[in-house]
């Protein structure tokens, strides 16, 4: 007995520590933050760039002498994809690492099952990379994003397309998952302001390699446009099925087609691919003189080029570092959030949009602009599309 | 290695275990904390009640059973589905092992034809229906959007915190393991066995291979149904993509990990599946930065580790050499 009873005082005495202790994860000179990224499952190829981005943001802030002279740190851990130890890895930010708040988890069933529990425990959800609704609204105190909703740019982009090329026959084909379903939401609604119907719509599992029954009932249907909600290889494989059969319809992909890898991939089948940008691909060549000089940091602290996930990643960062700047020497949560809530950020060199939030606006942009792979690389057609 | 050396080698290795288990543990919870410890105690115990339904299936019947991650995750649809509508969760969770049982015998049925490997890939087929109808049936499960669970709830008292959740699990294991115990210990058990080591013997001896199969996986099934029921709860999300073969294969090598052919496996493989990550996750941080940083470095020492317990402890954690028993 009396050993239990000194274990549950030792607990309940750790208990209160923490509870008193004000705003986690903020020391005298160190703020640390948590992110759970996908690093060795399926989508690790967007999970790395993206935390490599944000690393080399919070440490260029540092060398600038950190926020009020607070140094960040960033805790990283990998959730493979799987929602169990995304949540194993969430209690342990949480309670191990005190991190003060989640910057940018990827992944739509780690964000979904760790997102309650991060609120939870009063941290701050920040711009997850996930298309659920529910990362912003209904409005939270905790939670913010800054990625543009699938279902927003993707309705502006689709009527942008259909009102200037003046196509009878949309189409669609998407991937049967979340993804899939946010991209149409979007499309009817732009065809449905346009009193135009959908005029097929087909799908495929994630991982497809073979499209071929797919693109053959669309060509079927008389399509002359056709929105893809696919990922970078069902892209490419869709464009290439299409060539193949001497179908050159015009073809529009989301965001998540929007990547170097695309045209590096399909190289000249995908020539004249359209495709909605919601922050542009980093290229060296042409680039401005800080966006080369960027690229090259990274290339040089990373060993690899960036990407647009990089600049995905250096942009979710860089609005964390402004809202704790903003947010004063006194870093609290209250604080932190109050910040966001005021947060207005002027496009970048790297072209990224506007961000603005707003104490009944959690969602600090909702729009795109529409490129198209010109001679091996996305050039971007317009501004941001409202 | 037979006879009165067992016992005294048994409950030297009992203690040792328990004794490491023990220092593990308070090591675990001195640089973790409560909370995660708990969090993480929950999953090994969810888990564990599955691995047992995979050890009926693996161990005592020796079938394989490439679906298994499918009939979870039609308990825990069930009951999502069932706790999103208000129905209290003592009469959600039998629905949902119900459900899951009969999954399992279901993917049962072709046992009656086929065999071995033939056998598997129709439970292969099996998980692969499931997922695709919790996909398309959009307007009772959500379709790929997946739903979000609510707490368990037993009456105004619900399992919300990491804690409550590691003891219901543990409960529910606790009475898994004791309804497996008994199961494998009786006629049906011994059924199980004979139809794992030559099916011509077992036929000849008046067994019913064909009823013998189909209750391991009815039983598995029903396991499997009351994991996924608690796992769906502990994770607040379900979506079909959660339920598929890489989940199915995970229990597997839970159980080839842990001993397939002794009830404690489930719980060392739950064990080394769960908590084997998260240590490796712990003692990359001492690692220098740009090495910890490597990609797929904890996927890798994670593959080292199964190989490692394979090749030295061929029977799993729990195996006792090369004798097996119930």
């Amino acid at each position: 007995m009396t050993f239990i009873r000194r274990f549950l005082g030792v607990v309940a005495l750790a208990v209160s520590c923490t509870a008193a202790a004000e705003a986690p994860g903020v020391s005298r000179d160190e703020i640390v933050v948590g992110s759970i990224q996908d690093l060795s499952g399926p989508i690790a190829l967007l999970g790395v760039p993206v935390r490599d981005g944000m690393l080399m943001r919070f440490e260029d802030a540092n060398a600038a002498g950190g926020v009020h002279g607070r140094k960040l740190r960033l805790v990283v851990e990998d959730s493979g994809y799987d929602p169990k130890k995304a949540v194993l890895a969430a209690r342990k930010l949480i309670q191990r690492d005190h991190v003060f708040a989640f910057l940018a988890n990827l992944g739509t069933p780690v964000v979904m099952a760790t997102m309650p529990i991060v609120v939870g425990a009063g941290r701050p959800h920040l711009f997850p990379f996930s298309p659920h609704e529910s990362t912003y609204a209904p409005r939270h105190p905790l939670k913010f994003q800054m990625f543009a909703p699938y279902q927003d740019y993707m309705d502006a982009a689709t009527r942008f397309m259909v009102q200037t090329r003046r196509y009878r026959q949309v189409c669609m084909l998407y991937q049967d998952d979340d993804y899939g379903l946010e991209v149409i939401k979007g499309v009817e609604r732009a065809l449905a302001a346009l009193n135009q119907p959908l005029a097929a719509k087909t799908s495929y599992k994630r991982g497809a390699t073979d499209l071929s029954s797919q693109i053959a009932r669309l060509r079927g249907t008389g399509c002359d446009f056709v929105v893809l909600a696919t990922v970078v290889r069902e892209t490419v494989a869709a464009v290439a099925e299409a060539r193949k059969i001497g179908w050159s319809v015009d073809m529009l992909v989301t965001a998540s087609g929007y990547s170097a890898q695309t045209h590096e991939l399909g190289g000249k089948t995908v020539e004249g691919l359209y495709g909605v940008s919601v922050l542009p691909h980093p290229y060296a060549e042409g680039a401005s003189r800080p966006l080369a000089d960027w690229i090259e940091r990274y290339r040089k602290r990373f060993g690899a080029a960036p990407n647009v996930w990089s600049v995905m990643g250096y942009g979710a960062a860089d609005l964390f570092v402004k809202a704790a700047e903003r947010a004063g020497p006194e870093l609290s949560v209250e604080r932190f959030v109050a910040a966001m809530e005021s947060l207005h950020t002027p496009r970048d060199f790297f072209g990224s949009p506007e961000y603005r939030f707003g104490p009944d606006n959690h969602l600090g942009n909702r729009h795109g602009r529409i490129a198209q792979i010109r001679e091996g690389r996305w050039v971007i057609l317009t501004d941001y599309l409202k | 290695m037979k006879g009165a050396v067992m016992p005294a080698s048994g409950v030297v290795r009992w203690t040792a275990g328990v004794i490491g288990l023990v220092v593990l543990g308070a090591l675990a919870l001195r640089s973790l904390g409560l909370e995660y410890m708990l969090a993480q105690a929950a999953f090994v115990f969810t888990y564990a009640i599955a691995g047992l339904g995979v050890v009926l299936v693996v161990g005592q019947c020796g079938q394989i059973p490439l679906g298994q991650g499918a009939l979870l995750g039609l308990g825990a649809y069930a009951e999502t589905l069932l706790a999103l509508r208000g129905v209290p969760a003592p009469v959600s969770l039998p629905l949902a092992i119900a459900l899951g049982a009969t999954g399992g015998w279901l993917a049962s049925l072709p046992a009656r034809r086929l065999g071995g490997l033939y056998f598997a890939m129709s439970t292969l087929a099996f998980a692969l229906i499931v997922e695709e109808a919790l996909v398309r049936w959009e307007s009772l499960t959500g379709g790929a959007a997946g739903l979000a669970v609510p707490a368990l709830a037993l009456g105004s008292w619900s399992a919300d915190t990491a804690a409550a959740q590691a003891a219901l699990s543990l409960v529910a294991l606790a009475l898994a393991g004791f309804a497996c115990r008994r199961w494998v210990a009786s006629r049906l058990g011994r059924a199980w066995r004979a139809v794992r080591e030559d099916e011509d013997a077992a036929a000849a001896s008046g067994i019913d291979i064909g009823r013998a199969k189909m209750l391991a996986f009815v039983l598995g099934g029903g396991l499997a149904g009351l994991g996924g029921a608690l796992y769906a709860h502990w994770i607040g999300f379900v979506s079909p993509e959660q339920f598929g073969l890489t989940l199915s294969f995970e229990l597997l090598m839970l159980v080839f990990i842990g001993g397939a052919r002794r009830l404690a496996g489930a719980l060392w493989g739950a064990l080394v599946v769960i908590a084997i990550p998260q240590a490796i996750s712990l003692a990359s941080e001492v690692l220098p930065p740009d090495l910890a940083a490597a990609v797929g470095l904890e996927t890798l020492l994670f593959g080292a580790v199964v190989v490692a317990v394979v090749v030295l402890r061929p029977q799993g954690l729990a195996g006792r050499g090369s004798r097996s028993s119930g």
